[in-house]
């Protein structure tokens, strides 16, 4: 897990991930805070909950995003 | 227009450079376009009724066909077809007051509202609660989410992470106040459903009774369906019953929401497991018509260390929770090892502690920050003696007698991060040693239990083993079939269950009626637009975020009774006046950039407003600097910010909260409002060079040219 509750994140990239839909492209360049940072497991492969400026909460493949601070 | 432009705001826009411009030239058709300007500027504020785009379209057809030049009739036809290519959005911004862009200051969602998933208009129900008024907020709550107690106790609240507060001190206890409404609604018995459509005679069955699948019975009944629910389970609530401990969600509570549903003819069939008790076939043949599953994750990830499944007294967390929540109170073991570092793990722990374990580990592999379990559950269970053993990461359970007696694990660091900043548990190696205990709870995931939804053939998974879905509309890859709740997301939040509950009733009745489904996902609607309360600054910026009583430690230790308290009504009204009304002001940053910019007041100190890099807010600053010139109301888009004179003083306020009062002088000679001293002596500075002189009286221009009469900047000489 490299995010954790609260850290403001960058969607920088479309996900390769097969859960990436195609309106989600639209939140590419977003700035949001990570609200649930994964599920149980620490898994590294898990969705997790981003609440995106403006843009609503929802969950979302860990490869497109990025920390923004540390 | 770009796709993401509102087209009700494109409009509105044209419209106004058309006039500006002076276009049309004629008459007859100024006035005609200056009516239909007037009637799209009330669409994009909200404020229009359903007979608005009748008479937009009713207007542009009179210049259409009666207008007096070309130019006239072309702008009637352009405004005929925008209006009907955009017939959609301008119709969600009448009915729902929503501009699904966001481009329409007037009608854009407050950021807390936008990071619900559900969508709850969170400002609305925040200044209900503040005035009282519950059972009013409890109806705003549950336009988008039927679970408000539930929610008010257990939910995630991404809204707080949102909150506009939280960039000035704390963020607003949003979660708090919704449980507090529902539960000041309940006992007052004004827990109202609303009136449901008449019967439409068509039948749903949803299978499982969780979040998603309560909640999708809750929007289709009241939208006419008979909806039945199939429950493997001998109680209904899913996670919400069985995997969420008492202490934290009293059963009462999920009882008294889920008989609300009820009552509105949702028919619950317990002990009843899909493709056991009940098939595919059969319940077609009941007369049946669309499925939406909704089973949740039951099934839990193994550690896969040896002796897993070698030993008595390795008990996978998830039931574990269900055989506590169902009664069985006996204690599992005297030392308990639970693994894991999420809310599960807290809540196994937990209910460890108070079923009588003597001594109970959390073992985490990775480091206290970075714990998924929210921060106030592992705080609670360290106060109440769970001992917490991170950079742990068990290698084998071992035991004797076919009973376990220890675990074996090693120690960890985490390594330097990697070109993604990922930082892993590496092993360190000798660091072996044993946790003597008799019991090993693994709480290190869940997972979709698919036994026995074989029937339905054409659902696709996805390689984490979920139902794959369309997640705008909660549609699977077969017809008639839609899926919800965990069993799409894994193992997620109760109000993202709730989400997709609500979005799978819209899709399951857009289904029946033939309307097309929605491409996007649906954007939250606000419920209310509602006066803000008068609160001077100094008490907004003081007032803090109100601790919570909880129970006390020792009975926390021995009971199940619920740990968190609730507000008093002082701490839930004085927190309802924290709200910074987003709702209203959007945080453009006119108001300072004009006071800064052109005024060179800045009197306005509200870091905030950013959210990448929010700076320093200070309310009271306002009143040390300001003129009270007004400039930052009047360009205010949304009227968050506004200025008012009345009882001899000018007021200041932006969303209510008083940032100035200045006393208002008034001309010597015609009693006119001058504005206060400070106001006066600023704009007496700037035209000093070019206005009469009045020495130190206070008069009005007018009397001021009166006064002065031959004086005249142009002829005069200038004063010393």
């Amino acid at each position: 897990m490299a995010f954790r509750q609260g850290q403001k994140v960058e969607i920088y990239r479309r996900s390769d991930d097969e859960s990436w839909e195609d309106y989600m492209d639209e939140f590419i360049g977003m700035h949001g805070i990570i609200t649930d940072p994964d599920t149980s497991k620490n898994d590294p492969d898990a969705l997790i909950e981003v609440s995106l400026d403006e843009k609503g909460t929802h969950r979302l493949p860990q490869d497109c995003l990025r920390a923004i601070e540390e | 227009m770009s796709p993401h432009t509102c087209s009700v705001k494109s409009l509105h826009e044209e419209l106004r450079e058309n006039l500006t411009s002076g276009n049309p030239a004629h008459p007859w058709c100024r006035q005609k376009v200056s009516e239909i300007f007037d009637l799209v500027h009330d669409v994009s504020q909200g404020q229009a009724g359903e007979k608005h785009l009748d008479s937009i379209l009713y207007l542009a057809e009179q210049l259409s066909e009666q207008g007096p030049d070309s130019a006239c009739r072309e702008l009637g036809q352009y405004v005929t077809v925008f209006v009907n290519q955009n017939h959609e959005e301008f119709l969600s911004h009448i009915r729902t007051h929503t501009c699904p862009t966001g481009h329409c200051p007037m009608l854009t969602p407050a950021p807390c509202q936008m990071a619900c998933p559900a969508g709850i208009d969170v400002p609305s129900y925040v200044t209900l609660a503040g005035q009282g008024k519950y059972a009013e907020a409890i109806s705003v709550i549950r336009s988008d989410n039927p679970f408000p107690w539930v929610c008010g106790l257990v939910c995630t609240h991404p809204c707080e992470f949102m909150c506009v507060r939280g960039r000035m001190d704390t963020p607003i206890s949003i979660m708090d106040l919704k449980g507090f409404a529902a539960e000041k609604s309940m006992s007052s018995r004004q827990y109202l459903n609303p009136e449901p459509m008449p019967d439409n005679g068509r039948r749903v069955c949803v299978v499982g009774a969780g979040p998603g699948g309560l909640t999708a019975a809750y929007y289709l009944a009241l939208e006419g369906y008979r909806v039945t629910i199939i429950e493997a389970l001998p109680v209904p609530g899913g996670m919400m019953m069985v995997g969420i401990p008492r202490f934290r969600l009293p059963r009462e509570v999920i009882d008294r929401e889920i008989s609300m549903i009820e009552s509105l003819g949702v028919e619950l069939r317990l002990n009843t497991r899909f493709g056991t008790d009940v098939t595919l076939e059969s319940l077609k043949s009941e007369g049946f018509e669309a499925f939406l599953l909704a089973v949740g994750t039951h099934g839990t990830y193994k550690l896969m260390v040896p002796g897993e499944d070698d030993f008595q007294g390795v008990l996978p967390a998830v039931p574990f929770l269900r055989r506590v929540s169902l009664g069985d109170h006996r204690m599992p073991g005297r030392r308990v090892a639970v693994v894991g570092g999420g809310n599960v793990a807290m809540d196994a722990a937990r209910t460890s502690i108070r079923l009588g374990c003597e001594e109970v580990h959390v073992l985490y592999r990775r480091t206290h920050d970075q714990m998924p379990a929210h921060h106030e559950e592992v705080v609670e269970a360290e106060e109440e003696g769970v001992q917490f053993s991170y950079l742990t990461l068990p290698r084998e359970i071992t035991g004797e007698n076919g009973k376990v007696t220890g675990i074996t694990c090693v120690r960890t660091r985490l390594s330097k991060p990697d070109e993604n900043g990922k930082q892993r548990p590496v092993p360190v190696e000798g660091s072996e040693h044993v946790v003597a205990v008799d019991v090993v709870i693994p709480a290190i995931g869940q997972e979709v239990i698919s036994r026995g939804l074989e029937s339905f053939d054409q659902v696709n998974w996805t390689r984490r083993n979920t139902i794959r879905v369309n997640t705008v509309t909660m549609q699977t890859h077969q017809e008639a079939v839609f899926a919800v709740g965990d069993a799409v997301t894994g193992p997620a939040t109760v109000v993202e269950a709730i989400s997709g509950g609500k979005k799978a009733a819209n899709a399951i009745h857009r289904y029946f009626e033939g309307i097309a489904q929605p491409a996007l996902p649906s954007v939250p609607v606000r419920r209310r637009r509602l006066e803000h309360f008068e609160v001077p600054a100094a008490l907004k910026t003081d007032l803090q975020r109100p601790q919570m009583s909880l129970l006390n430690n020792e009975r926390r230790r021995v009971t199940f009774q619920q740990v968190r308290l609730g507000l008093d009504d002082n701490q839930a009204h004085n927190e309802s006046k924290r709200c910074l009304r987003c709702d209203i002001c959007i945080r453009c940053g006119k108001c300072v950039e004009i006071c800064r910019d052109k005024m060179g007041i800045e009197a306005l100190c509200l870091g905030y407003i950013d959210f990448d890099n929010p700076g320093p807010t200070d309310l009271r600053i306002t009143a040390e600097r300001c003129i009270a010139c007004g400039a930052c109301a009047t360009n205010c888009p949304t009227g968050a910010m506004q200025m008012e004179d009345h009882g001899g003083y000018r007021v200041l306020s932006l969303c209510g909260t008083v940032l100035n009062r200045l006393q208002l002088e008034y001309c010597e000679i015609c009693g006119a409002v001058l504005g206060p001293a400070r106001y006066h002596d600023y704009i007496m500075q700037r035209v000093k060079d070019i206005s009469p002189e009045m020495g130190n009286r206070r008069v009005c221009l007018e009397c001021a040219r009166k006064q002065s009469g031959g004086y005249h900047a142009e002829i005069s000489p200038p004063r010393q």
